[in-house]
C-alpha cells in the first residue's frame, strides 16, 4: 500500500493491446534517467512503461515514430505538474499519482456508417492509410511546441493514431461520429488503486473548401460508470482554406475518472472552426484548448459547459492565438457547480498578436455556484498588441437570482421547480449550439438528470 | 371558492365585455358585489420593513377589498403603493413587522408567493425580471399546469394548450411569434406590460393587483391592455391597481380611489379623489383625513 502512495509500481500492458507487447522488434527508445538530473523519476517510469507496452513496430508509420521520439525527450525535462505550476494551480492530479497506471490500447469506434461516407473521404487507422495520403498528412504530425506532460504522454503512447481526412472541396453531410468507449476493467484482486491508462491519438485534415461535422464521444458505458480510469486524449486538427470543422464534444466519464484532453487546431485564411463542449464527467475533466491561426478572416467560435455535480473538477484551460488580419472570435464558457466539493477552474487566454489587426474577438464567462463552499477559478485575459482591434470580455459568478425566483413563484410555481428550470436553462444556451438535435436531446436529458437525480 | 380556470379553450367572453365602452362594465354590479357575506381581501394594521436596510415602509395600512370591486392606490413616489402590493404577493425583500392580512377567510402572511398565487392572487410586477432560456410558452404552460394540479385536475398537454394560449394572446393583441420568445428577454416597456397581462389572462385570478401597469405604454398600447383587463375580469373578480395617472382609471373606472401617504392610506373616496388630487396635489389630499 505505501508502495503504491509513493507512486511506484506500474505495471506494463495489462489488457488486450493491439500491437502485442511480446514485440520482437528492438527499435525501441530507452529512456535514461541518468542523462537528464532535473527529471521526474515518476515521470520517467511512467514512460518506460508505455514504451514497454506499445512498443513501435516496423508497421509504425515514420511521422509517429519521431513524434514517440520527441515526446520521450520532452519528457526527459519534464516533470509531474504540481499546484506551484500555473497551469495546475487549482487542478489536483495527486490522485493519478496515487493510483497504479495500468496502459491499455485507445479504442476509437466510428459511430457512423462507412458506406454513407464519401468515397474519398478517410476515417481510419494511420498505418493502414495509403502510401500517398500518408505523405499527404505527414507533415502535420509534429511535435506540438505548446502541449505538455500530457500532451507528451499521449505521443509516446500512440503507436498509431486515428485519421479523418476530407479532401479538397468535399462537403460531409452526415456527422463523424467517434466514440471512445473504455473497455470494461478487468476484474484484479486490488482493483482499488489500478487505473487503467488510454491514450487515444485523433488527426484531422480538412482540406480547401471542405466541410465536416466531428462529433467526440466520451461515454461512461454501463459496465464501467464508477471504474477509475484515466483517459488522456489528443485531437488535433488541421483546417484548409475556407472550410470548416464544426466540432462537438461530448464528456460523461466516470466520476472516478480522470479525463485530461487536448485539443488543438490550426485554422488557415477563412476557415471556420465551432466548438460546442458539455463535459460533466470525471473526477478530473481537463481540456487544454489550443487554436492557433494560420490566416486571415479566420471564424472560431467556441462554446462550453461544465458541470460539477459531485466531488470532481472541471478545467478547462483554452488558448486562442490570432497573428492575422480579420479574425472573428466568439467564447462562451459557463459553468455550474452544485456540489460543495465541486470546482470549476477556467483560464481562457486570447493573444492578438501584431499583425491580427481588425480582429473582432469577444469572451464571457458565466458561473453559477450553488452550494456553499462550492468553487470557480476563472482567469479569463486578453493580450492585445495590435491597435486596430474591437475585443470584450467578461466574468460573472452568482446562485439563481432572487428575483427570478420570485417571478415563478408569483405565478404558482414551487421554488424546487424554479431553481431545477432557472439552472438547466442556464446550460441549455450552450446546448443548443450542438448542430444535431439527435444530440442535443440526450445531453438535455443527461444534464436533467444529473441536475435532478430523483427525475427518473 | 375554486379559481376561475377555464379547463378548455373555449371563447366563452361574456357579451357585456365585447362593448365598445369598457368603462361600463363594473356599473351593474356594485349591488350585488356590495352583499358579499365576506370581504375577499381583508388587510388590519399591515407594517412592514425592508429586510436589508431595517428602513420601516409600512406603517399601518387598512383596506377591504370586496367581491367584484375595483380599486386604485394612488400617492407620489416613496408613499409605500409598491410596496403594499410586493409584501401581499410575498416579496422577500420585505419583512411584515405587524398586522394582519386575511384573503378568502384565510391568513395570507403565513403562505409561500406561489401557495398565495395559487389560492387566486395576482400581481403584475411593475419591472418583471428577464428570464434567458425559458420561454414565455413553456412558462405558462408551467404556472398553467400548477394550478391544474392545485384544483386535482389532469395536466395539459402541449397540444390542448396552444390553442388556449393562442386565444389568450389575441387578448393583448401579439403575435404568436412572441410565446417563442424568452420569458421579458429584450423585451420592450410595451411588451413586458403586455406579457404580464397575458399571464394574468392564462392564470385568472379573484383578486388582480396591477403595479403601474399603464407607465411606459403609449395611448394605444394602454387602450390594448385596458380592454384586456376589462374582458379577463368576470364581474364578480377584484381588481387592485396602483398607478400615477388618471388616464388608466378613465378605462378601468374604480369603485374606490385610495391616496397613500407616508405607509398609510391616507385618504379613501371615489373617482371624484382623483380630481382633487389633479387640482390640489397629493400634500393637499393627504392632509384632509
Amino acid at each position: 500500500m505505501q508502495e503504491r502512495m509513493n507512486g511506484i509500481g506500474f505495471s506494463p500492458a495489462g489488457y488486450s493491446p493491439v500491437i502485442p507487447s511480446s514485440s520482437c522488434f528492438p527499435k525501441k527508445l530507452r529512456v535514461q534517467p541518468q542523462r537528464a538530473l532535473s527529471s521526474d523519476p515518476y515521470v520517467l517510469e511512467l514512460a518506460e512503461t508505455l514504451e514497454d507496452s506499445f512498443p513501435s513496430s516496423p508497421s509504425t508509420p515514420l511521422p509517429l515514430q519521431n513524434l514517440r521520439l520527441s515526446s520521450s525527450q520532452s519528457l526527459l525535462s519534464t516533470p509531474w505538474p504540481s499546484r506551484r505550476d500555473e497551469p495546475f494551480r487549482f487542478t489536483d492530479l495527486s490522485f493519478i499519482r496515487q493510483s497504479r497506471i495500468l496502459p491499455v490500447s485507445p479504442t476509437i469506434s466510428l459511430l457512423t456508417p462507412t458506406s454513407h461516407l464519401p468515397n474519398d473521404v478517410y476515417v481510419g487507422s494511420l498505418s493502414s492509410s495509403s502510401p500517398s495520403l500518408l505523405q499527404r498528412v505527414s507533415h502535420f504530425i509534429c511535435p506540438f511546441p505548446i502541449g505538455d506532460l500530457f500532451f507528451s504522454i499521449n505521443g509516446i503512447a500512440a503507436p498509431d493514431l486515428t485519421l479523418v481526412y476530407v479532401p479538397e472541396g468535399c462537403h460531409v453531410d452526415i456527422p463523424i461520429h467517434l466514440d471512445y468507449m473504455l473497455p470494461p476493467t478487468p476484474s484484479t484482486d486490488d482493483s482499488d488503486a489500478a487505473m487503467h491508462l488510454s491514450n487515444p491519438r485523433v488527426l484531422v485534415v480538412v482540406e480547401k473548401g471542405a466541410h465536416v461535422n466531428i462529433i467526440e464521444d466520451f461515454p461512461a458505458s454501463p459496465e464501467n460508470q464508477n471504474d477509475s480510469y484515466w483517459s488522456n486524449a489528443a485531437f488535433e486538427a488541421v483546417i484548409g482554406q475556407g472550410a470548416k470543422l464544426t466540432h462537438s464534444y461530448i464528456q460523461t466519464q466516470s466520476f472516478r475518472a480522470a479525463h485530461i484532453k487536448w485539443t488543438s487546431i490550426r485554422q488557415e485564411a477563412s476557415s471556420t472552426y465551432e466548438l460546442t463542449e458539455v463535459s460533466t464527467g470525471g473526477k478530473l475533466g481537463r481540456h487544454n484548448l489550443h487554436i492557433q491561426q494560420l490566416g486571415p478572416d479566420t471564424v472560431t467560435e467556441l462554446s462550453t459547459l461544465h458541470l460539477s455535480v459531485a466531488d470532481q473538477t472541471q478545467d478547462l484551460h483554452s488558448t486562442l492565438v490570432l497573428d492575422h488580419p480579420r479574425g472573428y472570435s466568439r467564447q462562451l464558457h459557463k459553468c455550474i457547480v452544485t456540489h460543495s466539493q465541486g470546482q470549476a477552474v477556467f483560464d481562457g487566454n486570447i493573444k492578438v498578436n501584431r499583425y491580427a489587426q481588425q480582429t473582432d474577438a469577444g469572451q464571457l464567462t458565466r458561473t453559477l455556484l450553488l452550494e456553499p463552499r462550492a468553487t470557480v477559478n476563472v482567469k479569463p485575459n486578453l493580450q492585445i498588441v495590435a491597435d486596430d482591434v474591437k475585443c470584450s470580455h467578461g466574468a460573472a459568478i452568482s446562485d439563481l437570482e432572487e428575483s427570478q425566483l420570485l417571478y415563478f413563484q408569483a405565478r404558482g410555481i414551487d421554488i424546487e421547480t424554479a431553481r431545477r428550470v432557472l439552472v438547466f436553462a442556464f446550460g441549455s444556451e450552450v446546448i443548443d449550439k450542438f448542430p444535431y438535435s439527435s444530440i442535443r436531446d440526450r445531453v438535455r436529458s443527461q444534464i436533467k438528470n444529473l441536475l435532478d437525480p430523483s427525475s427518473n | 371558492m375554486a379559481l376561475s380556470l377555464p379547463t378548455h379553450p373555449s371563447p366563452t367572453v361574456n357579451p357585456l365585455r365585447r362593448s365598445p365602452k369598457p368603462t361600463l362594465r363594473r356599473v351593474n354590479h356594485r349591488v350585488c358585489v356590495a352583499s358579499a357575506a365576506t370581504p375577499l381581501l381583508q388587510v388590519n394594521d399591515l407594517r412592514a420593513k425592508i429586510v436589508e436596510s431595517n428602513v420601516d415602509i409600512l406603517h399601518g395600512v387598512n383596506l377591504t377589498i370586496n367581491q367584484g370591486e375595483v380599486h386604485a392606490i394612488m400617492g407620489k413616489n416613496g408613499s409605500g403603493k409598491s410596496t403594499f402590493a410586493k409584501v401581499l404577493v410575498g416579496h422577500p425583500d420585505y419583512e411584515v413587522t405587524g398586522g394582519s392580512v386575511v384573503f378568502k377567510g384565510e391568513n395570507l402572511l403565513e403562505m409561500e408567493p406561489e401557495e398565495r398565487s395559487l389560492a387566486g392572487l395576482f400581481m403584475s410586477f411593475q419591472s418583471p425580471v428577464e428570464i434567458p432560456g425559458v420561454s414565455i410558452d413553456l412558462f405558462l404552460a408551467m404556472a398553467y399546469n400548477a394550478r391544474m394540479k392545485k384544483l386535482g385536475r389532469d395536466e395539459v398537454g402541449p397540444i390542448e394548450f396552444l390553442p388556449y394560449l393562442m386565444e389568450k394572446l389575441q387578448l393583448v393583441n401579439m403575435k404568436p411569434d412572441f410565446l417563442n420568445r424568452n420569458v421579458n428577454q429584450g423585451f420592450s416597456g410595451g411588451e413586458r406590460k403586455r406579457n404580464e397581462i397575458l399571464q394574468l389572462a392564462v392564470l385568472g385570478a379573484d383578486l388582480a393587483i396591477l403595479d403601474e401597469i399603464d407607465s411606459g405604454l403609449d395611448v394605444d398600447a394602454l387602450r390594448d391592455v385596458a380592454n384586456a383587463v376589462n374582458r379577463i375580469l368576470t364581474p364578480e373578480k377584484s381588481l387592485l391597481m396602483i398607478t400615477h395617472y388618471r388616464r388608466i382609471l378613465d378605462l378601468l373606472n374604480p369603485t374606490h380611489v385610495h391616496v397613500m401617504d407616508k405607509g398609510k392610506i391616507a385618504r379613501t373616496g371615489d373617482i371624484s379623489v382623483v380630481e382633487a388630487i389633479e387640482s390640489d396635489g397629493y400634500e393637499a389630499v393627504s392632509a384632509l383625513t
